[in-house]
């Protein structure tokens, strides 16, 4: 061979072995994958409509019911650095003789979690409404098109992690408190280059694993793996074959024929360890939201998703009572502590290499509705300027030595981070950010590591 | 012409167009000509929801009608889980452990295996096999002893057709 063809060949071969691993199936041809900067992440959906106020401004009853600046205080004590307030408590729970919510939940956390990563201190929520919230917090687009009970018109978080990570449906999960307000459709979404193929398996556990869940799903037959279910599946699979082909694929989430049996262990088993109270729990389990946690975390132990997400909204009863908004609220703070514990003490996979994340879909009113609870105080609903107002906390692997707070200087004109900047900032910290296709998500949105 | 003569032309006319009228029935036999009712290929395009589809199952499993609370408490439990078909196999497989399930025996099915196949058909599906199914479930069920009735059922009312009407 000549020298020059050889050199020719030589680097023809050297530049296809660079480039080749970056051409995916598609034929698209991506940068290459940055190494992800946490293992695993937990996202909570954080809590049904939150009022800046309330939460980041730490103002309790000072800003909520005209009262004066003696009456402020934090009631987030797991997350957010700073004193509880002293006067009026309303938010904990009842002590013996004493008045509704007198004494506050006992802290979790020793250390915030906001000392732990970083409080984007004011964020802006792009929707207003539960759903178009929920919405722009899982796909990263402002959904200002997305009707109520269908599902999300651009892809989740979910569908962009198993399509370009190759995850399986059992490494992303979605717990919801509820099935009401279509919360059970937001595991994936009706995109077609997306879709539900690629969504996240999705549990309800209150109802689950509530009382209706006891009566359907407790009682299943345990057939044997290999003698019983194999053959089964594999007539299962004839059929669906034949259907096949001729009429086409049917959208499902695909979990593989052994991590089905996976589940309906899980499924069994949480139902015997439920039976003889062995599901852990918060110290304080008394809302949905707080039981939504508890299983959250049993889903967390067994299968150890890349990406977890837990929708909450027991807060959302502030249109109605003040009084339960700050309890929900309180028990928020107290779930997302005990879940952080949880993840570090007794999941040692996931210990030291899981990244929280948290964010409320929406906001709340400036101004007061007229509804006035057994307080006398009155609710919030959401429909003004503030509730645009939101915050987001990231703390944990990801972060590394980063810390601090972020955008406090926030304009509602020029807001120092999105909402809908959460999906690409996962995608970042899971190393697939270069791969969310241009055009899916708002055009304002960016990762948050780009914005520290 | 005077009132008499008038009335005779009157009644004339009226019994030239009475018996013009009358024509003799014809007899007319209709039969009943016989059609097949089942089909080896069903158009089903249509996804049953999910009150349709556990109605529609426990009928078949139970023969029997699913009581309202239980449809609704079902349902609700049907939403709560992400993977529809897992979730249906959860409930089948508890339909299976509740007392009251229509299902032949196995020496039943193995006594008639084609009878059996295309019963099985008819019940799910509501057509006949094709020769392939036939001779799939023929083949298949006839190898392997440990292959149950209740184990057939799971996969017809689990499988993808089903879903479908």
């Amino acid at each position: 061979m000549k020298r020059k063809s050889f050199i020719k060949k030589a680097g023809a071969a050297a530049a296809g072995s660079i480039i080749l691993p970056y051409i995916l199936p598609s034929g698209r041809l991506f940068a290459a994958t940055p190494d992800p900067k946490s293992e695993y992440v937990v996202y909570i959906l954080f809590a049904g409509g939150v009022r800046q106020q309330e939460s980041v401004l730490q103002g309790y009853l000072h800003t909520s019911q005209d009262l004066d600046s003696s009456f402020a205080g934090n009631i987030m004590p797991n997350l957010m650095a700073g004193a509880q307030p002293t006067k009026k408590i309303a938010y904990g729970t009842t002590s013996a003789g004493g008045t509704i919510g007198d004494t506050p939940i006992p802290k979790i956390l020793s250390n915030p979690l906001v000392n732990e990563g970083v409080l984007f201190k004011e964020v802006r929520a792009v929707n207003p409404g539960h759903y178009g919230g929920l919405n722009s917090l899982l796909t990263g687009n402002a959904s200002v098109a997305q009707g109520l009970k269908v599902r999300p018109n651009f892809p989740t978080i979910f569908e962009y992690a198993r399509k370009h990570l190759g995850l399986k449906a059992t490494e992303t999960w979605f717990i919801g408190n509820t099935i009401a307000n279509s919360y059970n459709l937001l595991n994936g979404s009706t995109h077609p280059d997306y879709g539900l193929q690629y969504g996240a398996n999705f549990f309800a556990p209150t109802v689950t694993f509530g009382s209706q869940g006891r009566d359907v799903l407790a009682n299943a037959k345990v057939y044997h793996p290999q003698e019983e279910l194999a053959p089964m599946y594999k007539m299962k699979n004839f059929l669906d074959n034949v259907f096949r082909v001729k009429q086409g694929e049917i959208p499902s989430i695909k979990n593989t024929d052994e991590d089905k049996n996976r589940i309906k262990d899980f499924v069994r088993n949480t139902f015997i360890k439920q039976s003889a109270g062995q599901i852990p729990a918060p110290p304080v389990t008394d809302n949905g939201d707080l039981v939504t946690l508890s299983y959250a975390a049993e889903v967390l132990k067994e299968f150890k998703p890349k990406i977890l997400v837990v929708n909450m909204t027991a807060v959302d009863a502030c249109h109605g009572s003040f009084s339960s908004y700050l309890r929900a609220l309180h028990r928020a703070d107290h779930g997302v502590g005990w879940l952080w514990n949880y993840i570090q003490t007794q999941i040692p996979e996931m210990s030291g290499k899981t990244t929280i994340m948290l964010s409320p879909e929406c906001g709340r009113n400036m101004n007061p509705n007229p509804i006035k609870d057994e307080n006398d105080w009155l609710g919030y609903d959401h429909s003004d300027s503030n509730t645009s107002r939101v915050f987001t906390m990231m703390a944990g692997a990801a972060m590394g030595s980063t810390r601090g707070t972020y955008a406090e200087n926030w304009d509602i004109n020029n807001p120092g981070a999105f909402t809908t900047d959460n999906v690409l900032t996962i995608a970042d910290i899971m190393g697939f950010k270069n791969m969310i296709p241009s055009g899916f998500v708002d055009g304002n949105a960016k990762s948050l590591f780009d914005r520290i | 012409m005077n009132m008499q003569t008038l009335n005779k032309l009157l009644l004339l006319s009226f019994l030239v167009l009475a018996l013009g009228s009358c024509k003799k029935e014809k007899s007319v036999k209709y039969e009943v000509i016989n059609q097949t009712a089942t089909d080896i290929s069903l158009n089903k395009n249509k996804a049953k929801n999910e009150a349709q589809f556990i109605s529609i199952l426990y009928a078949n499993l139970f023969q029997n009608a699913l009581p309202i609370n239980k449809l609704i408490a079902t349902q609700n439990v049907i939403q709560s889980v992400g993977d529809r078909s897992l979730v249906y196999e959860i409930i089948l497989s508890n339909y299976m452990n509740t007392p009251g399930t229509v299902i032949p025996t196995d020496e039943t099915m193995r006594a008639d295996l084609d009878k059996f196949i295309i019963d099985t058909y008819k019940r799910f599906y509501l057509r006949i096999p094709s020769e392939l199914e036939k001779s799939f479930f023929r083949n298949y069920i006839s190898a392997d002893p440990k292959i149950k009735p209740e184990l057939v059922y799971i996969a017809f009312a689990a499988s993808d057709e089903y879903l479908f009407y």
